[in-house]
């Protein structure tokens, strides 16, 4: 049931924004949705920020590529995508993004060149908080209304701030309190406000030197503006992501940690009113809760010594693992519930590290029921 | 070359592989070995519990070292906070304008935006207790062992000098960056352990962690292969069983891909690395709030087999 309506997503929304904590293989799980929904005949791009190399040259995408890239047809026709069904993907370089955000957002082309020469921008621009998200969503809406792909699938950064290009515009000009601003930043008429400043440029001066002083002041006094422009598109983009065309996954392992994980961004998804359709249990037991217990009738007949030595000793495994796969079954059902009207899909964790095009596409059909 | 001569260890890997453990591991070996040991971990003060604490029976730590109980062994947490205090009391000259100016909510508000500034309280307050020495002119702190946050901070922190290097020139900041390299970059006085766990994305990135480390100038000791799995199996058995679970899949079988996964993993790390590999045995019943006793042992080897 559960599968089906995964399924369903997969065939009719437009977006899928995937979250998770780092580690319970996310990126993957990105990747196979997105063979999922191509398969079943969709143009599909995934976009992931900052995925493994492996990952990267299993989809055969490089991390620097300016825009999206279609695999090669012929891996393509390999994992089982016929026309129209496509498949794309894109690795978004953090600081090739932030160039250009800052090239088309501020206000001319010399203010531009100012911040992108900054010292402190150059060396610091990577990590401004919520710039990249806000851009890789930004162009992500772009893709969605040019009609470039039916579906993408949004592969979010592992960590609380993932959802953060949502709110992070308030949130930085909230850091960047225009108030505490003007007191770095000269030119008020306000008398105090220019002593204020002149004790503030003495004790940036003290710790900084006065050239790097400058330069600070010069940042924050560009950054404004590109902080005004995302302040200004914010709106637009959280409806956007709270329409029908959108829905959000979690994704967890069986893990408590990443399940503490999971249920901060349930609980983040409600609280921005975000769509939030369910939960994917990655790396569980659960799918294997069925079956025997390693025995003597599971032996073929002409059984060698040897694999009935094996089996003996497999037999020491069993117990513990189908407990936690009882306790895995008991946990999707549990976020299933939680999901509210959602589904909560078990996936199993593949032994290669599933990252080759085969291990992605076992689980593609996993999410594609027959 | 000598573990315990080197003056800071930087326990680092991503989030779940047990890091913390390691690191409390690793600092009650160098401690067994009558060093002054202290065992740090980032935080701040509004910061919930302390892991490293936890280990040791505290439930939060303070910016000023305390006893963690094994002899010779302190821990505390570093702020970024104190490292501002620190920095701003060793380049501000004290004044009651300036005091104003310290304590102001606007100060604060401009240290939290700018960013690198975080990272550049981290790397203070880890530079005074790294330099800090008793009355008689001895080290206070003989060996450092830092629990590192996930792999990005760590980063962050290991490329700072050369960042502020080249972002701020002038000023009292270089001379501290430079204090700060000399512990850092010299693979006598400072390395990084990476902790990882037997399976082949960790590996990997593990890898390029040993990677991203070096292009920052900190050289990794070894790679801590975590949690390995104990595999009963004999080569030919594990070719049987292997066919057979393939055709009838049994409880039981996971686990014995696991330990497969474990040995490509394994290989794909040693293959890939080009410093020391070290594997730790699973301990499923280690208790939760102490380094296991044989975590220690094992540790304590290597660095005597140093």
């Amino acid at each position: 049931m559960s599968a089906e309506m995964l399924a369903r997503l997969l065939a009719e929304k437009r977006v899928i924004v995937v979250c998770g904590a780092g580690g319970v293989g996310k990126t993957t799980t990105s990747a196979s949705l997105a063979l999922a929904a191509a398969r079943a005949g969709r143009r599909v791009l995934v976009i992931t920020i900052d995925p493994s190399k492996r990952l990267a040259q299993t989809l055969g995408v490089s991390p620097h590529d300016p825009e999206p890239g279609a695999l090669p047809e012929e891996r393509q026709r390999a994992v089982g995508i016929a026309a129209p069904g496509n498949l794309s993907a894109w690795m978004l370089d953090p600081q090739a993004v932030s160039d250009r955000t800052v090239r088309r957002m501020s206000k001319d082309a010399a203010s531009a060149d100012l911040l992108l020469q900054n010292r402190i921008y150059r060396n610091v621009a990577a990590m401004v908080a919520g710039m990249q998200e806000y851009t890789a969503v930004e162009a992500l809406h772009g893709f969605i209304r040019d009609d470039h792909y039916d579906l993408v699938i949004l592969d979010t950064p592992p960590s609380r701030n993932a959802l953060r290009f949502l709110d992070a515009p308030s949130r930085a000009t909230a850091f960047l309190d225009r108030r505490v601003l003007r007191l770095f930043v000269p030119g008020s008429e306000n008398r105090l406000r220019q002593a204020a400043t002149k004790v503030f440029e003495g004790l940036l001066d003290l710790a900084f030197g006065s050239e790097a002083r400058k330069e600070l002041q010069q940042f924050f006094t560009l950054f404004e503006q590109i902080l005004l422009y995302l302040n200004r598109n914010q709106g637009e983009m959280k409806e956007f992501f709270a329409g029908s065309d959108v829905t959000f996954l979690l994704v967890s392992s069986p893990k408590a940690e990443a399940l503490d994980e999971a249920f901060y961004f349930e609980a983040k998804t409600r609280e921005l009113s975000l769509p939030l359709a369910g939960y994917i249990l990655n790396r569980s037991r659960a799918w294997a809760a069925d079956r025997p217990f390693p025995s003597e009738s599971e032996l073929p007949e002409d059984a060698s010594d040897t694999v009935r030595r094996a089996v003996e000793k497999l037999a020491a495994f069993a117990a513990p693992e189908a407990e936690s796969a009882a306790e895995h079954e008991q946990l999707r059902t549990d976020l299933a519930a939680r999901a509210g009207a959602g589904f909560a899909v078990a996936l199993p964790e593949l032994p290669a590290g599933a990252s080759d095009l085969e291990s992605l596409v076992e689980l593609a059909e996993l999410m594609q029921p027959a | 070359m000598d573990f315990l001569s080197r003056r800071i260890h930087l326990v680092t890997g991503k989030g779940g592989v047990g890091r913390t453990t390691v690191a409390a591991a690793l600092a009650s070996a160098a401690a067994s070995h009558g060093k002054r040991v202290l065992l740090t971990e980032i935080g701040d003060p509004e910061g919930g519990y302390s892991a490293i604490g936890r280990k040791f029976g505290r439930e939060h730590l303070t910016p000023d070292p305390v006893p963690l109980g094994p002899p010779g062994l302190l821990g505390c947490h570093v702020w970024a906070t104190r490292g501002h205090e620190l920095f701003a009391h060793s380049v501000i000259p004290a004044g009651p304008l300036i005091r104003a100016a310290l304590r102001s909510k606007a100060l604060s508000k401009f240290v939290t935006a700018v960013p690198s500034l975080y990272e550049l309280g981290v790397f203070f307050h880890l530079l005074k207790l790294l330099q800090a020495t008793r009355t008689d002119g001895s080290l206070e702190h003989e060996v450092v062992v830092a629990d590192m946050p996930a792999t990005g901070q760590t980063l962050a922190l290991t490329s700072l000098p050369e960042i502020l290097l080249d972002a701020l020139p002038d000023g009292p900041i270089p001379r501290y960056m430079r204090e700060g390299q000399a512990f850092l970059n010299d693979p006598a006085k400072g390395v990084a352990w990476v902790v990882t766990l037997p399976e082949l994305l960790p590996v990997t990135e593990a890898l390029e962690l040993v990677e991203g480390l070096r292009a920052t100038h900190v050289e990794a000791a070894g790679v801590i292969l975590n949690r390995f799995p104990e595999d009963p199996f004999e080569a030919d058995e594990r070719k049987e069983l292997g066919a057979l679970l393939a055709e009838r899949p049994m409880h039981g079988a996971l686990t014995f891909q696991q330990i497969g996964a474990a040995r490509t993993a394994e290989a794909e790390l040693r293959a890939g690395a080009d410093v020391p590999v070290f594997e730790l045995p699973e301990l499923a019943d280690a208790a939760p709030d102490a380094p296991p006793p044989e975590l220690c042992r094992q540790l304590a080897a290597w660095m005597e087999a140093e």
